[in-house]
């Protein structure tokens, strides 16, 4: 191929295997960094939850001690969240962002080099707090002062120097997608037209922009009252007069954390919109439906944060407001669910691995979503809030949800990322393993709040029922970590698997008019976009000339 | 119907049925399917309104599981061809409102229901005549519960209170201290015990009776171990015990000074103060020097918090003598 004229041309150091994807800006090489690292963190943070889960398969269990318990739980939390869900869902975005919309790349190519390698240094950080004086962070992911405050030795430091640094990646990301989602979009590709996997990524990118500051603030606050606790009194509550309290800070952890939660679901859900109608061979019903609630959502979701505080001792006028607040947020929630299932209604469904997870991911997210009805019901809340119940409630959204749509979206896009196909047969087993094993570890543990166990305990009363619960709790972690091997199994087997050509499900959306893996440039040509649906307007245009 | 679809219906029906049968039992067992038993007008308006919940939920619950199935059974693809087109509709602008208003609806039903039972659990029951609410003043500390009675007298981890009189709780943390949360399942929700802020809760327990709780806040090494438990006993017997025990406190008799060891300083020094995640007192100078133990109370050491810095000459008194008796060389 003769070189072309426009190209920058690249040194020689620069063209090694290592070396080019040290220096790569190519958007699908991030992505593939994003996605590679977020496995390697998820990783870390699932061998943390199995060390929990280990611990607690007995009352008095003595896997680890009760100090570096708090460091567990702590690193598994903070892990999950800013290591392994935001990053692995901006490295998706990364990929398929500007395929979906049929440009070359995203807006800023170097920043967005930029953004992965702030990740991967914040992720470094992150390992290297274990190695702390006193150990790493062991006040919880959510580090609510004092108790941040009085935390000895420097892993609380680092815990916020490596969020501090991941906040300056996510932001700096979450600009480059808000750019090329605006002005990037091939030709007929109107807000109409654009394939609602983009949509929930506009929507993501946005949350991320607004909150995250919100958060950097709160954290530089919590460092310079830890540095320099004679001059700051921001949390303390010695100095209340002054202002100084420590429920502010749960104000503003949670004006970010809610948000949060949607930041880790929407893109998810946007898999699920794309995932769906493919397999069923039907449109999504409802498109505008579909992406509205997705705006609603994350409009709403920045005004019901304090529902994670209603045990603080609110004003009963502002539990009232947070508790209708967040019941608000069922309402676009449940259209979308029922929206997905009006989408199969007379649909030729194939259930293959990607068509699993979505299926799976809606029957589970569900439970997530009526179990939240509770904690909305602030008097409910005021029984259950802090306890097991709370866990189960949010690994029902964030594993349920979050993590079973990634899988199915991985399923479905590797033949694109990589060219290969993953094994079908070991997709459904993998499918099979993570969804019992995942049921069977937090359904128990609705029940065990209920009884009265608190989380973030290292040992409990020796109470049959219990004991029975978290036993099942913890069988069903082993089985869901089958699961996950059978995974790395299937990506290892797709090394040398069936080549998946341009478009192997017959899907809607452009990235799969590209080639598998797509060209540096991505495109030769687009073809105009007439609906949300080129591909399929394509191929009837093409059935349609056929015939004639 | 085909054979073979209703065998199919028969065991989709099966599948939503078992779990409702295996549901009802538990329910009525409790096996974790509901809050623990009420035992405090409180906590029973909370389990009510869990229950209310609970009927929508799992109606809406059973609703959407059960469409998922059926079209997943029906619309499966079968021996059609894998790309074959379904029904292409784009959408039913009716369909779509009605499952925007219907959960609209619901979600005002449930919030009229919580409303209309939050007076029950919120508001404090004024006292009857002839029996003034017993009001404690509820202090958490890495980690333990102090328990302080109008009449002065102080009990550790555990709250005893009579049965059928309203006891009022003002909780709170010493600002030195971290954020604790105060907790008996069957006597209502928890409430939060801030530094430098009064929080107010309250309970009427119906009947005698040891209540298990604990700390439902991450406060640190010992969260787990930072129990409290209430012991309901009859109001006379209540009675007897509260003019009791105040008489023994101020002759130093009575057992403050153990619960005061067991609460605030076995969890790290070991209950014989053989030591543990602390250092090893038993049998050292120190537990026989009332001053230097004094001082380490109030002022906390390297790794200790100053768990006795609020403390009043009663409590010192009453753990200085445990030390010395039980612990000395
Ligand atoms: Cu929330
Ligand atoms: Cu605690």
């Amino acid at each position: 191929m003769a070189v072309d004229v426009g190209q920058p041309r690249v040194p020689a150091w620069q063209r090694g295997k290592v070396a080019s994807w040290l220096v790569t800006v190519d958007h699908k090489r991030i992505g593939i960094l994003y996605i590679g690292t977020a496995g390697f963190f998820l990783a870390i943070a699932g061998f943390l939850a199995l060390l929990i889960r280990t611990q607690l398969a007995q009352p008095d269990g003595a896997v680890v001690t009760g100090d570096s318990y708090n460091e567990v739980v702590t690193m598994h939390g903070t892990g999950m969240v800013f290591f392994v869900m935001v990053p692995v869902l901006a490295g998706l975005g990364n990929f398929l962002v500007p395929l979906m919309i049929g440009a070359p790349d995203m807006a800023f190519p170097r920043l967005n080099a930029l953004s992965y390698w702030l990740y991967a240094f914040a992720g470094l950080v992150y390992c290297f707090s274990f190695l702390a004086a006193g150990g790493a962070a062991n006040t919880g992911w959510t580090a609510y002062p004092p108790l941040s405050l009085a935390a000895l030795g420097n892993g609380q430091d680092l815990w916020i120097l490596s969020i501090h640094i991941l906040t300056l990646s996510s932001m700096a990301g979450a600009i480059n997608f808000i750019v090329t989602i605006h002005n990037m979009r091939t030709a007929g590709m109107s807000w109409m037209r654009l394939p609602l996997f983009v949509w929930s990524i506009e929507i993501y990118a946005w949350l991320l922009l607004l909150v995250l500051p919100v958060l950097s603030a709160g954290l530089t606050l919590l460092l310079l009252e830890r540095q320099f606790p004679d001059t700051f009194q921001f949390f303390r509550p010695e100095d209340v007069a002054a202002g100084g309290s420590p429920v502010l800070f749960q104000h503003v952890f949670w004006f970010f954390g809610h948000p949060e939660v949607y930041i880790m679901v929407l893109p998810v859900f946007g898999i699920i919109s794309e995932v769906i109608p493919v397999f069923a061979r039907k449109p999504i019903f409802g498109y505008k439906a579909v992406a509205f609630s997705t705006v609603a959502i994350g409009f709403f979701s920045m005004l019901v944060w304090a529902h994670h505080m209603f045990t603080v001792g609110m004003p009963t006028y502002l539990n009232i407001w947070f508790m209708l607040a967040s019941m608000v947020i069922a309402v676009p929630t449940g259209m979308k669910i029922f929206n997905w299932l009006a989408t199969l209604w007379r649909g030729n469904i194939s259930l293959d691995t990607p068509m699993l997870f979505a299926l799976g991911f809606l029957s589970v997210f569900t439970m997530g979503g009526l179990s939240g009805i509770y904690l909305a019901a602030f008097p409910v809340d005021w029984q259950v809030h802090d306890t097991y119940f709370v866990v189960a409630h949010f690994h029902y959204v964030l594993f349920g949800g979050s993590m079973l749509g990634l899988l199915g979206g991985l399923f479905y896009w590797w033949p694109k990322i990589f060219g290969r196909m993953l094994s079908e047969r070991i997709g459904k087993w993998t499918f099979l393993f993570v969804f019992v094993g995942f049921n069977l570890t937090f359904f128990p543990q609705h029940m065990l709040g209920l009884l009265g166990m608190p989380r973030r305990i290292y040992t409990y009363r020796d109470d049959g029922l219990w004991h029975a619960y978290n036993l099942l709790s913890t069988v069903g972690s082993y089985v869901m970590t089958v699961g996950f091997l059978l995974f790395l199994l299937a990506i290892v087997k797709s090394v040398n698997g069936r080549r998946a050509g341009n478009d192997p499900w017959q899907a809607d959306t452009l990235e799969w008019y590209t080639t598998s893996p797509p060209p540096p440039h991505n495109f030769d040509d687009v073809p105009y976009v007439t609906s949300a649906r080129p591909l399929y307007d394509l191929r009837r245009r093409l059935r349609e000339a056929e015939a004639t | 119907m085909p054979a073979r679809v209703r065998h199919r219906a028969l065991i989709v029906v099966g599948a939503l049925v078992a779990p409702l049968a295996f549901a009802a039992t538990a329910l009525a067992g409790n096996g974790g399917f509901a809050p623990l038993a009420p035992q405090s007008p409180n906590a029973e308006g909370i389990q009510q309104s869990y229950l209310f919940i609970s009927a929508f939920a799992f109606a809406i619950f059973l609703l959407v599981e059960g469409i998922l199935i059926a079209f997943v059974i029906r619309y499966r693809r079968r021996k059609r061809p894998r790309n074959m087109d379904g029904a292409q509709i784009h959408g039913a602008t009716k369909l779509e409102l009605a499952w925007t208003v219907g959960p609209v609806l619901i979600l005002f039903v449930i919030a009229a229901f919580v409303f209309a039972k939050l007076p029950t659990i919120q508001d404090v029951p004024a006292a009857a005549a002839g029996s003034e609410n017993l009001v404690v003043d509820v202090t958490g500390t890495q980690f333990t519960w102090e328990f302080r009675y109008p009449n002065g007298v102080v009990t550790i981890d555990r709250l005893r209170a009579p049965q059928g009189r309203t006891v009022e709780l003002r909780i709170t943390a010493p600002e030195w201290d971290v954020i604790h949360s105060w907790w008996i399942p069957a006597l209502g929700g928890k409430m939060d015990a801030i530094p430098g802020t009064v929080n107010k809760t309250w309970f009427e327990a119906e009947r005698a009776g040891v209540f298990q709780g604990q700390c439902a806040e991450l406060c640190g090494l010992y969260h787990a171990k930072m129990l409290a438990s209430v012991e309901v006993v009859p109001a006379s017997e209540f009675d007897a015990w509260y003019d009791e025990r105040r008489a023994q406190q101020e002759a130093g008799t009575s057992t403050l000074g153990e619960e005061l060891y067991e609460g605030s300083c076995a969890k790290c020094h070991g209950l014989q103060g053989e030591g543990g995640y602390g250092l090893r007192i038993a049998g050292t100078q120190l537990v026989s020097d009332e001053q230097a133990i004094e001082t380490l109370l109030r002022r906390g050491g390297i790794l200790m918090p100053p768990v006795g810095r609020d403390w009043g000459q009663t409590e010192m008194n009453a753990l200085t003598a445990y030390l010395k008796e039980n612990l000395g060389g």
